[in-house]
This record gives C-alpha cells, structure tokens and sequence, in this order.
C-alpha cells in the first residue's frame, strides 16, 4: 500500500468517498440491474417509461429458473470443472514459469512465444479436431473433456502473470534456502511461491473465471444435461423466439453469485500485504 | 538416477518443468493448428482438391475482410489503451486504504466476473432506444428529448461497443495491476518521501516503472483478445448495421458455422493468427529478455 | 427327484437367459436431437408410444442449442467432426438444401417412399423445401408461417375491415392509432433485426407482388425494381408512423411482448405467438386477437414465409434403417394431429386443419389454412446460411437507413446472384 497514496489530494475523506462510489457504481451497476430484472414479470419490461425497481417483487423467476432446467445440477458440474481445471493450470504454469523465469534456458523466448500463440487462433476454427480428440479418448461428456482445454486456454495467461511475478522475486532468497539444503524444486514451493501469492492469486482467479464462462467447449463437448455447465444451461432459457429476461437474469445472478463469493474470499489474498515481510527495499 | 531426480541439473528440470505444458498443448491444440492450416490448403467442403494459395488471395482480394480488419484494429487501438488506463485507475482506487475494502475490490471484479456474451446483452439492453437506461437517464437529466437509437447509427454503435469493451475489460487490467501494485515494498516509498519527491514524481518514477512487467503481461493478452473480440459486437448489433461493426473474429464466426466453410474460415483464423503475432511480438520479446 | 428339478431349473435359466440375451442384443437404442423449444416433452411421449409398438427399439432425446443459432453450432461441430453418435435431427426447415451439400443428411426415399409421397396431403410447400435433386431430405414434423395477428376490439371499435392490401392496412393502422391518441400505441410492428425473420420481412412484400426470388434450378430471378418497391412500402410505413421509427433494432420477442403488453394493432409473427397472447398470465389482449392472411401488395397476392421443423438422418449414423422407421412414424398424420392437439402447433397435413378433435382444442386452425397454403418456401440453395445472412444484413441496414433500398438491393443481387447460379 503505497504511504503516497495517503498525504495530498487522496487525504481529503470526501474525494475518496466519490472515487470509490463511482467505482462501485460502475462495477455493480449492472448486476444490480440483473437483480431487478430477476424480480419483475416479462411483461413490466417493455413499459415505458423503464421501470427501475420492480413494481411487485415477485421470486417466481428463481423458482421457474431452478425447475424449467436443473441449474442445481449445472452449478455443480461448473464447480468441479472449474476447480479441477484451476488447480490443473496452477500446477502446470507455475512448473513452466519456474523453467522460463528462473532456468537457464537458450529458447526462453521462443517456449514463451509457443504457449502465448495458442491462444492467437480463434477457438471457434479449433473446436471441430477438439471433439474428434476428445471423441478418440472417449471423453466427451465428461469433466475430463473440459478440464484439459482448459488447462490450454488459461495456460497463456497463468503462465506469463506467473513469470513476471517470478522474475520480481530475487534470486537471493532462494539461493539462501538453497545453502540451507533445499532442493529447487522445495524453493519453486517454499519461498518462491508463497512469496509471487498475489500472483498465484491472480493467476488462479483468472484461471477459474475463464474457466466458469466458457460457453464454446462447453456447448459442443458436454452437450448431455447430466454435465453441461452454466453458461450453456443459462443460453437454453431462450427460445427460438423468445428471451426472457427476468428467468435468465435470475440465472444469472444463481452463476455470479459463488464467483462474487469467491472474489470477496480471496480478494485479500490477491491484494493484501502477504509480501509485506518478505522484500527488503 | 534418484540423486539426479532428487536433484538434477538445470536441464533435466527444465525439461521436466515443461514437459506437461507442452504434453497438454501438444495433445489439445497442436493437431487442431496443424488441422486448420491444412483446410486454408485444400478445398476440403468441395472435393478436397489441393488450393495452394488460392484461398489467401480470396481473402487478400475480399473487400469484407478489410472491413472486418479494419474494425478490429480500431477497437484494439481504442479499447487496449482505454482498458489500461480505466484498469490503472481502478487498481489505484482500490490500493487505497478503506475502512472496509471488499466493496469496492468486488465492484472492481465483478464486470469481469459476468459471462461475456451476457454483458453483451446486457449492454445491448442498455443502450436499447426505447427501454434502455442510457436514454432514460439522459432524457430525465434534460440532456436530450427524444430517445436516440444508439445502437443503429455506424458510428454510435462503434462507440457504445468500445465502451462495453472497456467496462468489462478494464476490471482483468485492475485485477493483473493490483497483484503489481502489492508487490511495490512500501520502503521505496518511505525512501523517495525522505528525498522530497512529491505524490506525481513518486507515481512516475517508483510505480509505473515497477509495475511495468504487470502492465506489458495485461497488455499481451488485453490486444491478443482484443484482436479476437467476438462476443460484444455479437451480441449488441451482430455486425450492424450493416458491416459497421463486424469484427475478423465474427466473420470466421459467420464462415465456419454459418456457411460452414472451414476452408475460407481457417484461412482467415491464419491472417488473425499473423496479425496476433506481428502485434504482441515485440511485447513478448521485451519479456523473455527481462528474465533475471 | 431333486436332480430333476435342478436339470429343469438349469434349463429354464438357460433359456431365459438366452432369449433374454438375444432380445437385449436386438435391442437398438436411437439418439435424436430436439431443441428444447421444439417440445421434446411431446416428442417424447411420440417415443414411447413408438416403443410400445417396437419393443426393442428405444428413444433417447439429446436437447441441446435453444436457438437456430446455437443448434447451428453444435450440429456444425458435430457433424463435421462425422460423429454417428446422434441417429435424427429436428432442423429448421431452411437447412435441408446446405445440410445434404455437405453430405449430413441421408436421402429419406428409400424409407419415406419418393417425392412423391410429399405430394399427399401435406401442405404443398414441403415439396420445394425438402426435396433436393429429386429425393426426399427431410420430412415434416412440425408446421409454422407468419401470420397478421390484429386487435379484433379495435378493428371493430373503429369499424375497420379486414384489411386486404397493405396500403389499406396503413389507412387503418393510422385511423386507428390516431383515434386512440396513444403515444405507445404502435400501427404495425414487423421484424427489422437482423435476425432470419429479416429474410422474411424482405420476401414478404416482393413475394406479395408475385415475384419469385429464384427459379426451380436455383438461380437467383431477382426485380430489382419490385424489391425496391417492397423495401420502400416498409419505408413509407415508418414515415407515416405506422412502423416505429428503431424497427431495425426489432426481434421476434420484442413484438409478441408489445402486442402481448396490448401497444400493438397489427403484428406480423410466427404461428407460436397465438397460444402467447390468448395464454400467458400476463397477456393483456386475451380473447382479443384476430388471426388473417398477410395483405397482399396492390394488384398482387397475399404470401407468407413458411417456417417449422423437419427430421433429417445424419449421413454419419450407424443404425439407418430403424432411424428410417421412426421417421416415417414421426411424420405421420396422426404424429401430427397429436402435437397439434396437444402442443398447438401447426400441423403439416391439409386435412388435420380441419380435423375435429383438433379444432376442438385450436379454433383458430381453421384460420390458418388459407394462410399455410399460400406459405412460401425460402430460397433452398447450398449456400443458404450466406444467403440469409446477406439478405437480412443488407435488409436491416436499410430499415436502419443506414443504405438505401436500390444500394443494398444491387448488393443483394449482385452478392447472392454470385451464390446462386
């Protein structure tokens, strides 16, 4: 926490209470919004003028959300592919960012470019060889056929934030655990990671949110309801000729909300002092 | 054997290190490339005959596609920059010592947090000219009398995307800054206060040096996925009107699925791919060599 | 003694096991893919009544993509991933044509009988949609066109007519609307998104003149000078205040929530919207609607878009003949007069519009005859998905006024007469 940030034009109490309401008027704006619109009849949404609290509250849409699907069974499965597929990337990134940012490697640059261009090709022009592999190994309709591209798809990220968080680590502390008999591999787990947590935070955030929105896979490899995740249960609440707004919003809320609980758990981690101790200036 | 497992040189940990990153990519998305270079080849819906280059120069040659580069350039040059410098304010903002901080790190996240295609709609229901909040907040302020349909003049709709585009992107900058700004050791400041230097001198010369690595990652990946925007204009004006708003991601879209033409659509998916490349690249040179 | 009845124990499980391992082996187990806005409750009660007459054959339904969008997408990734994992689709009825190009679909004759079976009975659009270099792609399960839906109590609280032209619709949408003096009331809400019901709203007034978009083989046959004349009858209508002037940004939902919300006269829309305005909990205009042909421009005739759902047999499955029966079953008319009872959806046989337990239950069938008989087919050609989207972009962005009708009927002409040939 920056001690500047504390003197001058943020001290005075009332500029920060505006910079923090507009910053949290633009982050929940919309969700609110959803909220509202979870509460209201179909009809109320095409009065004029708009209507912004609902006229007559009204939970029927949570309760036509959970029985028209099984969205109970649908958050589940996204729960377990995204934690699998979370813990997964970790692990696999973090061994690669320890190799790129602290090894000695001649093709550092080009390994890094290799696993940042996967994610340069438009998914949609992959997914048809995707099902055939994962038609071959017999995993479609399974955890397993989400949890493994998604591994791939959050690599990109995790990796690169794990090596700039790796790289701002000096090498010092972990020569010192090494002269006291570790192993690198102990010092990638006892020093080097707990001391990049914000980055190891930020990777898995990043890694867990992707994981939970990702509709194409999703929509094309799980397709039976038994494993079909969030976002492909919620776009089944249309119709060919019908959208409704309230039942989807309510959805929706039902899929933020363990997201917004998460990001609320771990919020210190990523941005609070961990690091305090460990760097010396 | 098991000393040099316990301890092996640099080498074979490399080597081990990276062996399940590149086994997971070799067996999800190597074939898939492989495969698509190889549609962009062959005339593979129309007999499989051997096109050589012929596609590329369909593509070179196809006013739709400079349209959709074009857009998509635009919206990179607009919303990278545009999501750095809302990301960075957001990530100051939330650094800032309140009382209770959840509230405002949650608002940071939660735009993120909405699947992408829903903020979309979304979006698109708010700039809606007849029950969208834009209008009914503007009309109540008394700054226009007539509801004016945003999302149906080229230009408007532009913006209104790009401006989506930043909303929901700016809060992963915040997220990859705010993981920086925590690691900034509170004693460079303390010393440069010592030495006199005031709040603008200390933002310039300890944060956003220190933060660099942090910015140039958010920066990779903001363009790589800016270069692919899909699910946005998708979603508020489907290209419209007309091609206003068609993105190069939309337009494989409407190739491969659409017309299902995998031949044309892998070939576009490699122009994107070079644009991608040619891009980010120097990005990602300047981190390879940072290493330490 | 107890030998014996050990012997005659073993014998008798010998031979149940047997004939039951022989049955379990003869079991066939058929995978069809509804969208879960095509009733798969009433196709799956159509299953089990199918089973009990074919014991060993079982039905599965795999519900999947909620839209023509999304089951696009699956069914393009599946089925050019040649994956047999799924026996019958229900496809919208304008995908037969570029599904059999790219060899999906499996000719039906040799399990339906020929074309000419299409030529019985059912509604005589099916024979331009679904049949393809002469065989049989797709059988019809489920029937739907656009009709004018209006307000019976304003029509006759204004004494207007049934109106038969659109000039005569505008007449009456402006007295009407006028009379009422209410800001929100709106004449006539089509569709101007650019969604696949954009196709329609282009066809529906070039159509309405008695011009063909494209001849038997497939070739584009375009009037320009009649396409402008439609695009320009919309355009009037909104500068008369008939149509809302943001039409562009109009989707099918949009008009069935205003019409059901009762701030729409007259509303063209797809058959489902019957059962929403009379049904819904919310509907304002209950008992109030009144179901008639689409005006015809004048000295022309009275078309509409026809729409539905058909089964088609993926190329790729491995159990074609016990798929080719329950096809036939499926398509059948008492299949149809089934759904229709049940579901309310429009039959595709002529004589189960007037069939009397169904009219017991839908009334306003009868009505919609005359309507699904002059229902047109969209152009069925290889690169449909292209075609529409150019149709229905270019529409949209001249409703938006982004283009003006002759620019985006030459773009039209010119961008699809390349594809059709």
């Amino acid at each position: 926490m920056s001690m500047a940030q504390q003197h001058g034009l943020w001290s005075s109490p009332m500029l920060r209470w505006v910079a923090a309401g507009m910053v949290v008027v633009n982050g929940f704006f919309p969700a609110v919004w959803i909220l509202f619109t979870s509460l209201k009849p179909e009809v109320e949404l095409v009065q004029k003028p708009i209507t912004w609290w609902p006229h007559a509250p009204t939970l029927d849409n949570y309760v036509r959300a959970f029985t028209d699907q099984p969205l109970l069974t649908y958050l589940k499965n996204s729960l377990w592919v995204a934690t699998g597929a979370t813990l997964l990337s970790l692990v696999v990134s973090a061994f690669a960012a320890y190799a790129i940012a602290r090894l000695n490697l001649k093709h550092r640059q080009i390994i890094l470019t290799c696993i940042v261009a996967s994610s340069m090709f438009p998914l949609v022009t992959l997914l048809v060889p995707i099902f055939e592999t994962m038609r071959a190994l017999g995993w479609l309709n399974s955890y397993a056929a989400l949890i493994f591209p998604y591994v791939v798809l959050n690599m990109p990220v995790c990796t690169l934030v794990l090596v700039s968080f790796f790289q701002s680590i000096p090498k010092d502390l972990e020569n010192a655990a090494m002269i006291d008999g570790c192993t690198r591999m102990g010092a990638l787990w006892r020093v080097v990671v707990p001391l990049s947590a914000p980055g190891v935070f930020t990777a898995g955030i990043l890694a867990f949110v992707n994981s939970w929105d990702e509709f194409l896979l999703a929509l094309s490899l799980n397709s039976s309801p038994a494993v079909r995740t969030l976002p492909v249960g919620i776009a089944l609440y249309q119709g060919e000729f019908t959208f409704p707004w309230p039942i989807i919003s309510a959805a929706l809320i039902v899929s933020i909300v363990p997201i917004a609980l998460l990001i609320a758990a771990f919020q210190e981690r990523v941005v609070g002092g961990l690091t305090q101790g460990g760097l010396k200036g | 054997m098991l000393s040099k497992l316990r301890d092996p040189s640099e080498k074979t940990l490399a080597m081990m290190l990276l062996a399940p990153a590149f086994a997971l990519l070799l067996a999800i998305v190597v074939y898939p490339i492989g495969k698509l270079v190889y549609n962009s080849l062959f005339a593979i819906d129309k007999g499989g005959a051997f096109l050589g280059l012929q596609n590329y120069v369909d593509v070179w040659h196809d006013p739709l596609f400079w349209n959709a580069t074009q857009n998509t350039l635009l919206i990179t040059l607009i919303t990278v920059p545009g999501a750095l410098l809302a990301g960075l304010a957001l990530a100051l903002l939330a650094n800032l010592p309140f009382k209770r901080k959840w509230p405002v790190r949650l608002s940071l996240l939660l735009p993120w947090a909405l699947p992408l295609s829903f903020a979309g709609l979304i979006f698109a229901w708010f700039f809606h000219t007849e029950y969208g909040v834009v209008n009914d907040v503007l009309m109540r302020l008394g700054l226009q009398n007539e509801p004016v349909s945003w999302l149906l003049q080229p230009r408007w709709a532009f913006a209104a995307i790009c401006l989506t585009i930043i909303w929901k992107t700016a809060s992963f900058m915040a997220l990859i800054l705010l993981a920086g700004l925590q690691m900034i050791p509170r004693s460079l400041y303390e010393a440069a206060e010592v030495d006199g230097a005031n709040l603008w001198q200390q933002f310039w010369q300890i944060t956003i040096p220190m933060l660099m690595p942090s910015i140039i990652v958010a920066l990779i990946f903001r363009t790589i996925t800016a270069l692919q925007t899909f699910d946005i204009p998708y979603t508020m004006t489907k290209g419209g009107p007309g091609e206003a708003t068609e993105t190069l991601a939309m337009l494989i879209h409407k190739y491969t699925i659409d017309y299902s033409d995998l031949s044309f659509g892998s070939t576009l998916a490699v122009f994107m791919f070079v644009i991608s490349l040619g891009v980010t690249g120097f990005y990602l040179n300047h981190i390879g060599k940072n290493a330490t | 003694m107890q030998k014996r009845h050990v012997l005659k124990f073993t014998a008798l499980a010998l031979a149940a096991g047997l004939s039951a391992g022989a049955a379990w082996a003869q079991q066939t187990t058929l995978r069809v893919f509804v969208g879960p806005n095509q009733r798969p409750d009433l196709q799956q009660k159509l299953f089990q009544e199918y089973n009990k007459a074919n014991p060993n054959v079982k039905v599965e339904i795999e519900t999947g993509g909620a839209t023509s969008e999304l089951q696009r997408q699956y069914l393009s990734t599946v089925l050019n991933a040649k994956d047999s994992a799924i026996d019958l689709f229900l496809i919208d009825i304008v995908n037969p044509a570029q599904y059999s190009s790219k060899g999906w679909i499996e000719p039906l004759d040799k399990y339906v009988g020929g074309p000419a079976v299409l030529r019985t009975d059912y509604l005589p659009v099916y024979q331009q949609s679904n049949v393809i270099d002469g065989k049989v792609y797709a059988m019809p399960s489920q029937g739907d066109a656009m009709f004018m839906y209006y307000r019976k109590d304003l029509l006759a609280k204004y004494g207007v007519a049934e109106p038969k032209t659109w000039d005569e619709l505008a007449a009456a949408a402006k007295k009407i609307t006028s009379g009422e003096g209410n800001a929100n009331l709106q004449g006539l809400s089509i569709q101007g998104a650019p969604i696949e019901g954009a196709v329609c709203t282009f066809l529906l007034p070039y159509w309405g003149q008695g011009k063909q978009f494209n001849d038997a083989g497939g070739k584009l046959t375009l009037d320009k000078a009649a396409a402008v004349k439609g695009l320009n009858a919309w355009l009037s209508m909104v500068d008369q205040g008939v149509i809302k002037k943001n039409v562009a940004e109009v989707k099918t939902p949009d008009t069935v929530n205003e019409f059901k919300a009762g701030q729409v006269v007259f509303a063209i829309n797809w058959g489902f919207a019957y059962d929403r305005f009379k049904d819904d909990a919310d509907s304002k205009v209950k008992g109030q609607v009144g179901v008639m042909p689409l005006p015809a421009m004048t000295g022309g005739k009275s078309a509409t878009c026809m729409g539905g759902w058909q089964w088609a047999m993926n190329a790729y499955s491995t159990r074609k003949d016990e798929a080719g029966k329950l096809i036939k079953f499926l398509s059948s008319k008492q299949a149809s007069a089934f759904v229709a009872k049940e579901g309310s959806i429009l039959p595709v046989f002529q004589s189960v519009y007037g069939d009397a337990e169904v009219n017991k239950v839908v009334p306003w069938f009868k009505d919609a005859l005359p309507v699904v008989l002059a229902a047109q087919s969209r152009p069925m050609v290889n690169d449909y998905g292209q075609v529409s989207d150019i149709i229905r972009t270019t529409t949209s962005a001249i409703l938006a006024r982004t283009k003006t009708p002759e620019a985006g009927v030459d773009e039209i002409a010119a961008r699809v007469g390349r594809l059709m040939r």
